[in-house]
């Protein structure tokens, strides 16, 4: 679903009345409905942006949920749902990364500081993918948030304006910071290979 | 003029104007160079989105239905928090406001202990004309007759009597000093363990209002003379001792 057909609701009474209902209360059918639309293509699109930013796919599932959530609670769609969906997202995100790094100041204080590693591989991950796995993980996390943020959005499909409104930048910018998004994850991804 | 950065991704990715796609395209048909650089960016942006594959995990299997349900609990989870207040709120009230109840004096003794305590000093302490955020008292109106009971008598202090021409007994104390209660014909300045002096304004128009303290009566007013003692000029303050006088 793209988001012509979400927008497309805000023209008519229902929709005019969904935007000022009040979150509490459940949500009229045909937000219900546009909601449940929304949902099915968007979904799995977040999910694998955060689950590619984060490394974590039960704390990706987590934060695109709860994105949803919000989104239901407020019940009327802002102008840009897909745009305003990864914002929240990421603000959880940015949340999560926050509160999990003061609780690493006070461990660390407590017990020393502990090396962190990936977690090993399921057991019937063959080894080079296991590998590929590692070394795709490691140059996203090398990467700015920003860049890989940007890499990532692009790769779900996501357009320059939604990019451009979720990580508030100039649209105009997007084109040529992809490309060094790109790029830099290329020369990490290289560089990675030749290192022993 | 070759196709910059900017509009090799806009291409790229059908960000262009129709215009500037238009142009776009018919430079790439007469440029070499540029539909390389078109086709090298096409390239490696594909082999750079399937690397990314690479860390994908499976995409959980929810349905907009539970998204709802979870929001639905999410509003009904404050209900039990907001009920909870509410009825507290309602058991201090109705506790506070119990008569006999212990509270108020809590409040006024933990209000007193908060406050500033005064610095001391040689001098003897003035009748209590504090500012008023750190004096209690009451008003009432006198009816025929009009008893102000002090329950109790005091170490050291006083009762500071004047005559005034309001409608109103007015009696004022340092924060603490004392609880007070009244009904129609009774003013209960509940003192015990105090030490503070009382300031107490007492209508001329009164037909009858008299001083009690620990049971002994004090002063007597009946319309504006001092019956207890009727040397005293109508006009003076009078100074009614809470000291204990028994022996």
């Amino acid at each position: 679903m793209d988001s012509v057909r979400v927008m497309s609701l805000r023209d008519d009474a229902t929709a005019a009345l969904t935007s000022r209902m009040p979150a509490r209360l459940d949500p009229p059918m045909a937000f219900r409905d546009a909601f449940a639309a929304l949902f099915d293509a968007h979904f799995p699109r977040l999910f694998r942006f955060l689950d590619r930013l984060s490394g974590e796919p039960e704390l990706a599932a987590d934060l695109a949920q709860e994105a949803f959530v919000k989104l239901y609670r407020r019940g009327s769609f802002p102008d840009a749902p897909e745009a305003w969906l990864i914002s929240v997202a990421m603000n959880l995100f940015r949340n999560v990364k926050a509160s999990r790094s003061r609780r690493r100041r006070l461990l660390t204080v407590s017990r020393g500081a502990r090396a962190h590693s990936d977690p090993p591989p399921a057991p019937d991950e063959g080894c080079e993918r296991a590998e590929a796995r590692r070394r795709v993980r490691n140059v996203l996390d090398g990467m700015t948030e920003r860049e890989r943020s940007l890499l990532l959005l692009r790769a779900e499909g996501y357009s320059y304006r939604d990019i451009a409104v979720s990580l508030r930048l100039n649209e105009a910018s997007v084109g040529v910071l992809l490309a060094r998004a790109k790029e830099a994850f290329r020369a990490s991804y290289e560089d990675a290979f030749d290192a022993p | 003029m070759h196709l910059d950065e900017t509009q090799i991704q806009r291409l790229l990715h059908g960000e262009l104007a129709r215009a500037g796609e238009l142009a776009a395209h018919e430079h790439l048909e007469r440029c070499d160079a540029c539909r390389e650089r078109v086709s090298a960016a096409e390239r490696e942006e594909a082999e750079v989105f399937a690397l990314l594959g690479a860390v994908d995990h499976r995409v959980p299997a929810i349905g907009a239905q539970a998204i709802a349900v979870r929001a639905r609990a999410r509003g009904n989870r404050r209900l039990p928090w907001a009920a909870g207040i509410v009825v507290t709120l309602g058991i201090a009230g109705v506790a506070y406001a119990a008569p006999g109840s212990p509270l108020p004096r809590l409040v006024s003794a933990l209000t007193a202990w908060v406050q500033p305590k005064p610095e001391l000093s040689a001098r003897p302490a003035p009748p209590p004309s504090a500012p008023a955020s750190t004096v209690a008292g009451v008003a009432v109106v006198p009816g025929d007759r009009l008893l102000i009971v002090f329950t109790s008598s005091q170490v050291e202090g006083a009762a500071h009597v004047r005559l005034t021409d309001s409608a109103e007994v007015v009696v004022r104390a340092p924060s603490g000093a004392a609880t007070f209660s009244s009904d129609t014909n009774r003013l209960v300045i509940d003192n015990r363990d105090g030490v503070g002096s009382f300031e107490i304004r007492i209508p001329r128009a009164s037909p009858r209002v008299e001083i009690l303290v620990d049971g002994a009566p004090r002063f007597l007013v009946e319309r504006g003379v001092v019956a207890s003692d009727p040397a005293v000029a109508v006009d003076t303050p009078y100074a009614i001792s809470l000291a204990d006088r028994r022996p």
